[in-house]
This record gives structure tokens, sequence and C-alpha cells, in this order.
């Protein structure tokens, strides 16, 4: 389990910002084992300075990050596994050398290390590209290969900065197969991501930041519950004023009447309505993860 | 395999692929096993051609047993001018008396001729003198030429392996820096592992270059015949350019590795590296005029300051006899250089790799806790 508690950090000014930047303003939440936690937020909300701290790759002002009940160690993060959000590969290396390098700087055996490269070039469709330098690659193949390198050594976490961008949907596809493997082997794997649709479908949690804080966090549904759903009842053609005194906003397409609340006594919704005409709909809409995320941010 | 070896395995495996690295290998090869040889073209012995009109030759050869003489007999003065103005003859001997030249004459040919001729003159009256005794109570300088000739060879190689192979690192950290690779890096290996790899990874390509250069050289000495003219202790000479050389480095690569962690991209290289750049120069103008002045005073002093003693003592040791106190305290004082650059070195490799943007200054990073 990862904790991240009350990390703070500041950056200090430059020519541009002479005043400095407060990135991180008390940020904290959890991520348990084989959970796949979404993390959004706008750009420079603080993702990613949140994930370099994780990777002690930043320092934090205040606030702890632990790992199994300690504090994140040196050893520990060499069982991580790290895609930063701008990509680190060496451009003149082979795809295959780079991955195995990387996977025998993580300590692992020769043979250990180039077994799991194969492995990874298959399942991400590298293997024809094998030999080829990384210059010489698509971006989104680059991309996989970056994945790769993240993922060679087995990790036991894992931290994904924006894995999804740029690529095409298929490569979308293959590389969330892979990572809802690892998840289900009990990887915990944090990613940030601007597709929050994709975010809404691979995530067990979300954690929404803005300015450096943490403004919504938990299981998906736990905040589509928080936010409630919106009711929304089509009656036809019914009795002129049925809804007077009843919340929300009616308005009327031809000979239907549509209700739409966010509040209210759902039954007595209900009786009325019935009594006052066809009900032809009567649902509560659950919100998106993108009207959960524009209405905790504004 | 530890985590340094895995990245120096890595700079060796990457760089020994280039093309560029073969061809430069081969390049300085190639030029070295010629110099080799270029003593014997540009060094032989000396030959003059002379004229005669009217005069017996003179016995110059038993004067100079090493060089050639070649006489020409020429009817009159006049067919024995044009001969030296056409440049046929260097001089022509008239009348046993007179000496025909195209300007001044050549200061060695002269004297020969006027001690030849006196000598001559002098023989039939009885006056026989004998040759004088010379006995050297200095320094040995039989080897004079071949030492200066071996040191210039090893200030080029020198200079050119260790402003070559510095370069290769500033470039390499800033690659890895640049490209972010560094924080992916840095979750695996501590930074003195990252940065003593790259610089174990191309000193090892350094003396690849070196040994290949210094082998080639003796080879092609030994081919030419040039060896016969090698100073006593070469082997000495030769392992003390291969450990000046790792000191050298090791110097100038670690404090390299330093200043290009400020910078994030390619192109601040140059800049962050001009004043390493420029003291290897510096080093560099004295070593070479060490070669000419081995025992003056510069010479002396610089080759006992680090890290200019990195290139001017080991040509000192070619050009002349060190004595060996003196290689050893400059091996020495070069080596707390090396151990003091490589706390500093890593204290601001480490601090500054990861502060990717704008220019990080030295200062600030010294001054950070």
């Amino acid at each position: 389990m990862l904790e991240i508690s009350g990390l703070r950090k500041r950056f200090a000014g430059s020519p541009g910002t002479p005043e400095g930047k407060q990135a991180l303003d008390g940020i904290g939440f959890t991520v348990r084992p084989g959970e796949m936690f979404g993390f959004v937020g706008a750009n420079g909300a603080g993702k990613s300075t949140t994930m370099r701290i994780v990777m002690g790759v930043l320092k934090a002002d205040a606030g702890t990050v632990t790992w199994r009940g300690e504090p994140v160690t040196y050893a520990d993060r060499q069982r991580f596994g790290y895609m930063p959000e701008e990509r680190g590969l060496y451009q003149k290396m082979r795809a295959s050398e780079q991955i195995e390098y990387f996977g025998r700087l993580h300590g692992m055996s020769p043979d250990r290390a180039k077994k799991a490269t194969e492995d990874l070039l298959e399942r991400l469709g590298l293997t024809e590209r094998r030999n080829s330098s990384v210059e010489s690659l698509s971006l989104g193949n680059q991309q996989r290969v970056q994945l790769a390198v993240a993922l060679v050594h087995d990790p036991e976490l894992l931290i994904l900065d924006e894995p999804f961008s740029g690529l095409d949907p298929i490569a979308v596809e293959a590389l969330a197969t892979v990572l809802q493997e690892r998840c289900r082997g009990g990887v915990p794997v944090i990613f940030s991501s601007h597709q929050l649709e994709l975010v809404e479908r691979l995530c067990d949690s979300v954690g929404i930041v803005s300015a450096g804080r943490m403004v919504a966090s938990g299981p998906v549904d736990e905040l589509r519950a928080a936010e409630g759903g919106t009711l929304r009842v089509v009656v036809r053609n019914p009795a002129p004023g049925w809804a007077d005194g009843l919340p929300g906003l009616v308005s009327v397409q031809g000979d239907r009447h549509v209700l739409v609340t966010e509040d209210g006594d759902d039954q007595e919704i209900l009786r009325r309505a019935v009594k006052a005409g066809h009900v032809e709909h009567f649902g509560v809409e659950q919100p998106t993860l993108t009207e959960i995320f524009k209405e905790a941010v504004a | 395999m530890n985590g340094m070896m895995l990245v120096a395995r890595r700079e060796i495996v990457t760089q020994i692929r280039t093309r560029s690295f073969i061809f430069s290998l081969l390049i300085t090869v190639v030029i070295v096993g010629a110099l080799a040889f270029a003593p014997k073209l540009f060094d032989g012995p000396d030959a003059y051609t002379l004229g005669t009109v009217n005069s017996q030759q003179l016995p110059l050869e038993a004067a100079a047993p090493d060089m050639e003489f070649e006489w020409r007999a020429y009817p009159d003065e006049a067919a024995a001018t044009r001969a030296v103005l056409d440049g046929d003859v260097d001089a022509a001997l008239v009348d046993g008396s007179k000496v025909l030249t195209d300007g001044e004459i050549d200061t060695e040919l002269g004297v020969l001729l006027q001690s030849t001729h006196r000598e001559v003159k002098l023989g039939p009256a009885g006056v026989n003198i004998a040759p004088l005794q010379v006995e050297s109570v200095g320094a040995d300088t039989r080897y004079e030429a071949a030492r200066t000739g071996i040191a210039l060879v090893l200030v080029l190689v020198l200079f050119m392996l260790i402003i070559g192979q510095v370069m290769t690192v500033a470039m390499g950290v800033v690659e890895e820096k640049g490209s972010r690779i560094v924080e992916i890096l840095l979750s695996s290996v501590r930074p003195w592992q990252l940065l003593g790899g790259k610089i174990i990874g191309l000193g090892v390509l350094g003396l690849i270059n070196l040994g290949s250069i210094l082998a080639v050289g003796l080879v092609a000495s030994y081919v030419s015949g040039f060896a016969a003219d090698f100073p006593p202790g070469m082997t000495g000479i030769m392992a003390g350019v291969i450990l000046w050389f790792v000191l050298g480095y090791a110097f100038f690569a670690t404090l390299g590795a330093a200043l290009s962690a400020l910078v994030s991209r390619q192109e601040e290289v140059g800049n962050v590296m001009s004043p390493i750049s420029m003291v290897i120069m510096a080093a560099y103008f004295v070593a070479f005029y060490a070669v000419n002045d081995p025992t003056g005073p510069v010479a002396t002093i610089v080759s006992f300051v680090p890290p200019f003693s990195s290139m001017v003592m080991p040509v000192r040791m070619a050009a002349t006899e060190v004595p060996l106190w003196e290689v050893a305290a400059s091996v020495g004082l070069m080596v707390l250089a090396v151990l003091a650059t490589l706390s500093f070195g890593a204290k601001v490799y480490e601090r500054a790799v990861l502060r990717t943007g704008a220019r990080v200054k030295l200062g600030e990073v010294l001054r950070a806790k």
C-alpha cells in the first residue's frame, strides 16, 4: 500500500515567475494493492510533481510518502516502475537492448532480463522492431518501449505519468491490457491522464487535483454517490401544473414534460407523475467522471 | 555485476559500435604508424653534390663519415657557375682555392670544406694535428632527437585523447539529463554509480585508443628501424604515459561531468565546458614548449602543478631523464587533485543532474544543503 500525505512543494521563483509557485499544497491519497488509481487534474495542478516526489526525483518540502507502512527508501524505489512525463530513452540504443539494460540496472540476472524483455516485446507488439534504434521508431512505438522499461523488472508499484497520451486506440488497448494484468497480480498502479473516459473505464479509484490540493478522491462509485445522481422523469400529456411545488426544472418538449432534479423525494415525485399522466421514463442518471471533475475543480 | 559496471559496460558497447569511434581509431593509428617512419624519410644522411674545376676532390668523407658526397668535374668556371645556379651542385671548387655558391654556403658544408682544405694543405708540410678528443661530462644526449620526436607525438596523443574523451563524457551527461533518462536511471542506481560508470567506461575506451596507438607506434618503430634510436627506459616512458593519461582523464572528466550536469541542452555544453577546454589547451601549450626545453624552469615547475602535470610530466619524461623522486612527487600531487575533484564533482553532479530546465548556477548548487 502506498500512502501519501500532506505533501508540500514550493518552486523557487525564476525570471518568468519571480514569486515562485506553490506546486503542492498538502496533497495526500492512498493506493491499495491491486488498485488502479487514476490521477486527474488540469495542467500544472501538481500530478507530475507528486509522482516525481514519490520516485525520489524531487524532494518534498513537507509531507510523507510511505510504502507498506514505512517511509519509502531507495531500495523500495528500485522495485518501482516509473514512466516520466518527458520520455527518456537512449536514442541510439536498440529497443531490446535498452529494455534489457534497465532490467539489469534493477538487479535482474542477464537471463531473467533477457527473458522479461522478450516477453514484453511480444506483449507490446514490438518483436519485429526489437533491433531498431529508438530514434527510428514511431512515437507510439517509442512509448511502448518506454512502458517496457518501466515494466521489465516486474515492479511492485507502477507510477506512470500520462502513459496514454499520443497513442492510437489500438496502442491504448494494448497498454491498458498490460496494466490491468499487472494490477490483477496485486501491483498498485498510479497513472495520470487527461483522457477521463479512459480513467473512468480502467480505474478503481481516482484522485482529482487542483492547484496542488486533492479536491476529491476515492473509488469512482463513491464519488458518483457523493455527487448524487440526477433524477429524470418524462411524463406524456400531464395535467397542467402537475409539478407545482416539486424541486427541479420542467421543460416541455411537444406533449412530453421532462423534469430534471438533483434533490427532493423521488417517491413523492413518482406518485405525482403517475397521477398526472403517462410516465415514459423515470430514472437516476449517474454523473460521468467528466462531470465530477468539472464540479470538483470549479 | 553492480550498477556502476553495468553503466560502464553500456558506454563501452554503445561507443565501440559507432562508426566514428572505429574511424578515428583507425586514422590515429595510421598517423602514428606513419610517424614512426618519418625520421627515415626526413632525417636520412645528408648528401651534397659538389663540382670541381681544375681541382682535386677533397677527402670530405674522412671528416664526415655520416654524409655522402658526389663529385662532378666541369671544364671551366663558367660551366661550374651555371651548374651552381641551376642547382645541379651545392657548391663548386675552382682551382683548389675558390668555392662558388648560390648565395650563402650551407654552414656545415662550409666548415667541412674549410677544415678539410686546411688539412690537405698542411699535410705535405709535415704538420700533423691529432683530432680533438670529445668527452661529454653532461647528460647523455645521444638520444635527444629520438626523445624529442617521441615527446612530440605524446603531447599530441595525450591532448587529443583527453579532450576527446572528456567532451564525450560531457555530451553523455547532458544527453541523459536533457532526455530525462536520468530520472529513470536514478531510481535504480546511485548518482555516483552513474557518474563513475560513465567516466570509467569512456576512460576504458580512451585506454583502448591509447594502447592501440602505443602498440602500433612501437611495432612500426621496430619495422622502420627507428626503434634503434630509442632511449633506454622506453617501457617506463610508455607506462608513464598510461598512468598520466588515467590521472589527467580522471581529473578533467570528473570536472567536465560536474559542469555539464548544470545544463540541459547539448548546445550549452561547449559554453559550460569552455573553462575546462581552456585549461587543457594551456596544459597542451606548456607541454608542447617542454618538448624543446624539458629542463627549463617553466617545464620543470609546471610539471609538478596539477592538472598541468598530467600532460607536462609525461612529455618531460620522454624528452629528458627525470629523477624518480620528481615523478613520484608529481604523481602524488596529481592523485590528491584527482581525489579532491572526485568528491567535488560527485557532489555537484548529484545536486544538479535532476534540476532540468534553465542552466543551474554553480554557486547555487554548492550552497544547497
